[in-house]
């Protein structure tokens, strides 16, 4: 029950650990525990008291070399990581140790445990605002409210972190307040690029980051989001702040829960899921909200196994958030990059009276069309092009410019794309669409739209292709 | 991923689609044999009858302008017949042709009117706001009588001055898979001059060429007429033929690809249902 009793590891099973304390000595829920393996410092969670006193352990490091009898102490607190001014600009891991290289966090820095509760009712706030994020599909289709959630969904290889990046790129830059970037489960690579990339923003000073990624255990990814959302809570409620989130990705923190939850003792539900799926997302997601201190405008990217948006760890945390950006295998296949399917994204704030008028008409006309397009398809398919009416194969031609004036070059694709990332107000989006719904662009060739930014460029775009067919 | 039930009706829906395409490929390969064999045999008579035209005019030289069908005049207004189909499902001939009939209408300096046979073009140009004469329907497999109208309309019209030019715009029918669309002016009837007619045989004509030609000119412009509603005909029903093939071949691929899916989803739901099962006996077996 106290800092510094002494416990004996009895059983280990991969990454799950049993501790034997004394009778009465059993640490707390959610407490952590320390020992040291081959030289290192180990640090356990406990999950439940499984009986005879023994405390059932996560281990949020590797348990390699780990033996019975080995002699564990019970820190008498949860995790606590650093938080405030002192994360800044520095790279941690889930039990807030620094792994940048750089200098050992001060002594007296303020830290906070990563389990906390989340905000009552009559803490949070409900004002709407628009948050502009230049890339056109995103701003037209699923407009992103300030202190919302926003989720990112695809499968395997659509551009999930793209997104997450460029919005990073965008809105990281140009906010004024701090962000915090969790990579849960993912390329390590993608970790070290990312942090190379804000040193080079000149964002990285005003950022938090911290990594699990897939080189970790379970443990490790299944508590790295609580770390990073913990340091976005203090600066919110501490420091009555506007504070942007980034994970990356939220499903590895349910398949995290999945792979040690049969480990823990407990029944496997629909699909091999945890029993306690929707508890665990609702744990994590209800923290991340925006209360009348500060808020917390979220970017969770979600993957989609097996492109299966009925999967109930997809469909668990589609509740939570207030726009859902969906990626589209098909999409991404033609090279419509963003891969956003305009159809099956949506977002809470769309409105007329929230959005105005014109972007409310732009955004539902944009989909018209393209549901339209989407219906014919197998007619087009069977009886081809030639078969549809004049009217019909009007909207497909406007159908194939919308799609491709959604695309747009984004910055940090310009190594792949070769074309310079384009940032699009959201007037110039409404514009656009608007313009393009009206058929005033019917007679420009539908590959001007492609990878370009304003309507005014694709105009420029197709006199130049007219140039180049003259010559 | 869809249900496994949205794609048992969608299949459904495909096959029924295929069905319904292949019924009518059979049909227009039938009546494409039959309007194939009228034109072959028009060609004949028509071409025939254009020899015997230009042999005529190269014999009769300075009396050649009274002949009112050859008279040229100051052009001021055109007629343009268009022929197209009455039905769709044709695949690209209907919008070839129209898109062609824009096109000469777009590049005369002249206005033109429109005599349309077939309710395609008619529609496509009604809703131009082109100024559109008369509307005639040609039953399937055309006899002379059924276009002497569409003649008599176009030679009066010419006569009284109403255009002084005819066009005729028609599906040239080349063989069951190139049709292609063709202008062709018909009124005045362009006669060589003399000197460069290519075989001139001395025939003599009884009363006098002269006359000959008066009264075959108004033949020559039926026969063409025609010819070019057979022409049209043989290329509805092939154009028709060949989309209805490509549709079923397609729908066939669809319903090929949609049972593949199918398929995989049934075995998903299985499997899932089935590790779902397994999971939950060794869970409770472990207790």
């Amino acid at each position: 029950m106290a800092k510094g009793d002494k416990g004996k590891v009895v059983q280990i099973i991969g990454t799950v650990v049993d501790v034997a304390f004394e009778q009465n000595n059993l640490p707390q829920i959610f407490h952590a525990l320390e020992l040291e393996n081959e030289g290192k410092r180990l640090v356990l969670e406990v999950e439940q008291h499984v009986g005879n006193s023994w405390a059932r352990c996560l281990a949020l490091g590797p348990t390699e070399g780990l033996a019975r009898g080995v002699e564990v102490t019970d820190t008498g607190a949860p995790v606590s990581v650093p938080v405030g001014k002192h994360s800044l600009g520095r790279l941690f891991n889930v039990i807030g140790e620094p792994i940048d290289d750089g200098d050992p966090i001060d002594k007296d820095a303020i830290k906070w445990p990563i389990h906390r509760k989340a905000p009552d009712f009559d803490q949070q706030s409900g004002s709407v605002e628009v948050l502009e994020t230049g890339i056109k599909v995103l701003d037209l289709i699923t407009p992103f409210a300030k202190g919302g959630k926003i989720g990112a969904y695809g499968g395997a290889g659509v551009g999930k972190t793209v997104i997450i990046t460029e919005l990073i790129r965008n809105i990281a830059q140009e906010h004024s307040g701090v962000s915090v970037f969790a990579g849960v489960g993912e390329r390590s690579r993608e970790g070290n690029d990312l942090y190379h990339e804000m040193q080079d923003y000149g964002v990285l000073d005003s950022t938090a980051l911290v990594f699990g990624q897939m080189n970790e255990p379970p443990g490790t990814r299944a508590r790295i989001a609580l770390t990073g959302l913990t340091m976005a809570e203090y600066f919110r409620d501490e420091e009555k702040q506007d504070v942007l989130l980034f994970v990356d990705n939220i499903y590895r923190y349910i398949l995290a829960g999945m792979e040690v939850s049969a480990l823990l003792g407990r029944m496997p539900s629909a699909v091999g899921y945890q029993p306690t799926l929707a508890t665990e997302m609702g744990d994590l997601e209800e923290r991340i909200t925006t209360t009348v201190n500060g808020s917390i405008t979220s970017f969770q990217a979600v993957y989609v196994p097996a492109d299966d948006y009925t999967d109930p760890g997809i469909v668990t945390t589609f509740g939570h958030l207030d726009a859902n950006v969906s990626l589209d295998r098909a999409l991404a296949a033609q090279f419509l990059f963003p891969a956003v399917d305009p159809l099956a994204s949506n977002s809470r704030i769309m409105e007329p009276g929230i959005v105005g008028e014109d972007h409310y008409n732009a955004a539902r006309g944009v989909q018209q069309v393209l549901q339209r397009y989407k219906d014919l398809q197998d007619v087009i398919a069977i009886l081809g092009i030639d078969e549809l009416s004049e009217e019909d194969q009007i909207i497909v031609g406007r159908a194939r410019k919308i799609q491709r004036f959604l695309t747009q070059p984004f910055y940090v694709g310009e190594v792949f794309t070769g074309i310079p990332g384009k940032y699009v107000p959201v007037t110039e989006t409404v514009k656009g669409f608007l313009e393009i719904i009206d058929g005033k662009h019917d007679d420009l060739p539908e590959q001007a739209f492609y990878m370009v930014g304003g309507i005014e460029e694709a105009v420029a775009k197709a006199e130049e292709m007219k140039k180049q067919i003259e010559k | 991923m869809p249900s496994t039930k949205e794609l048992r009706a969608r299949i459904r829906s495909v096959s029924n689609t295929s069905k319904v395409t292949g019924a009518m490929q059979l049909i227009a390969a039938s009546k494409m044999r039959k309007a194939q064999d009228q034109v072959m045999q028009g060609k004949k008579y028509s071409q025939t009858l254009y020899k015997l035209l230009m042999n005529l005019s190269s014999s009769v030289d300075e009396e050649k302008e009274n002949i009112p069908l050859l008279e040229n005049r100051v052009i001021k207004n055109k007629l343009m017949i268009l022929i197209t189909p009455e039905r769709g499902l044709a695949g690209a001939l209907v919008g070839n042709i129209n898109k062609k009939a824009l096109e000469v209408i777009k590049s005369s300096n002249e206005k033109y009117t429109i005599l349309s046979v077939g309710k395609k073009g008619y529609r496509f140009l009604n809703s131009r706001g082109h100024d559109i004469v008369e509307q005639l329907i040609i039953p399937d497999r055309p006899e002379l009588s059924d276009t002497i109208k569409i003649s008599e309309i176009a030679i009066k019209g010419f006569l009284d001055k109403k255009w002084d030019q005819v066009d005729l715009l028609y599906s040239e029918f080349f063989n069951t898979t190139s049709q292609v669309p063709k202008s062709q002016v018909i009124l005045p009837i362009l006669t060589p001059d003399s000197t460069n007619s290519i075989e001139s045989k001395d025939y003599i004509y009884e009363p006098s060429a002269y006359d000959v030609l008066k009264d075959i000119t108004p033949k020559y412009v039926r026969a063409q007429i025609f010819q070019s509603i057979l022409e049209s005909f043989a290329s509805e029903h092939s154009a028709r033929m060949v989309a209805m093939q490509n549709a079923t071949d397609n729908a066939n691929e669809l319903i090929g690809d949609l049972t593949l899916d199918l398929n995989k989803a049934r075995q998903e739901t299985i499997t899932a249902e089935l590790l779902d099962l397994i999971g939950g006996i060794a869970a409770l077996e472990g207790k």
